[in-house]
């Protein structure tokens, strides 16, 4: 799992390369909680280099979006792959995360 | 005509990537759809985070066994087990609202199996425990 993060204006972007499961969740989680913690309540989750999640992954996401939120940010998810949606489809998560096309499309009314 | 494979891993998490790595090499030869594909991975990978985390718990870490035998309208999955017995149940798709809520999430890796294969069974015996379950290979029209 590899992550570049860059900044623009207040928002937070994070580029995930890689697959995540139980092994590399929490190389995620930590840095996210880890913005959070510092402030940084914008997150933009780039997925467009992730090809694969699990169960292990989703809930990453889960308590990252409600630390964020209960702080009065939000973590938006970009360029999302098709198996990685297919996942987050049939487990229920699609009606509580933002899903933009491309990191742009996030950025914009953040 | 009927494939069979296997391999054996130590019951760590860095062996997730291999079994599904695997996976991927044993279909990549057969007309098999790629979301097929994806739903064995994801079932195998919960299967065994199970397996590592709970099955295994306060244990040395044993070894997990995954079999897999291709069939011309079927994969048959075998995952075996040194550790305690963790039996899957079937659990009902996990309520994301409420886990908003509150801080549980349980059972999301065993709806995820459950969900997407067939005919799932657990059985245990002095020789181990083992989790069999099918994936039935059907056109992209009607898979489920």
């Amino acid at each position: 799992m590899e992550i570049q993060t860059r900044q623009v204006n207040d928002i937070t972007i994070l580029s995930l390369t890689g697959s995540i499961d139980a092994s590399t969740a929490p190389q995620v989680t930590g840095p996210m909680l880890g913005l959070l913690a510092r402030g940084r309540l914008k997150l933009v989750a780039d997925l467009g280099g992730v090809d694969y999640i699990s169960s292990a992954g989703l809930r990453v996401f889960l308590g990252v979006i409600k630390e964020a939120r209960l702080k009065g940010g939000d973590l938006r998810l970009a360029a999302v792959q098709p198996d990685v949606q297919h996942v987050l489809d049939i487990s229920g998560f699609t009606s509580f995360i933002q899903f933009f096309g491309d990191v742009d499309s996030a950025l914009a009314g953040f | 005509m009927t494939q069979r494979f296997q391999i054996t891993r130590a019951a760590e998490l860095e062996s997730l990537q291999d079994f599904r790595g695997f996976i991927t090499e044993c279909c990549q030869h057969y007309q098999i759809p790629p979301k097929t594909i994806l739903e064995l991975k994801l079932a195998v990978d919960e299967a065994c985070t199970n397996i590592i985390v709970h099955g295994y718990k306060d244990m040395d870490p044993g070894s997990i066994i995954l079999s897999f035998r291709i069939e011309p309208d079927r994969i048959l999955v075998q995952i075996t087990d040194f550790g305690h017995v963790f039996e899957p149940v079937e659990t009902p798709q996990p309520d994301v609202q409420a886990a908003f809520e509150n801080d549980e999430l349980g059972g999301l890796g065993l709806y995820l199996i459950y969900h997407t294969m067939d005919n799932i069974e657990f059985q245990t015996s002095e020789e181990g425990n083992t989790l069999t379950f099918t994936k039935l290979i059907k056109t992209s029209s009607s898979e489920k």
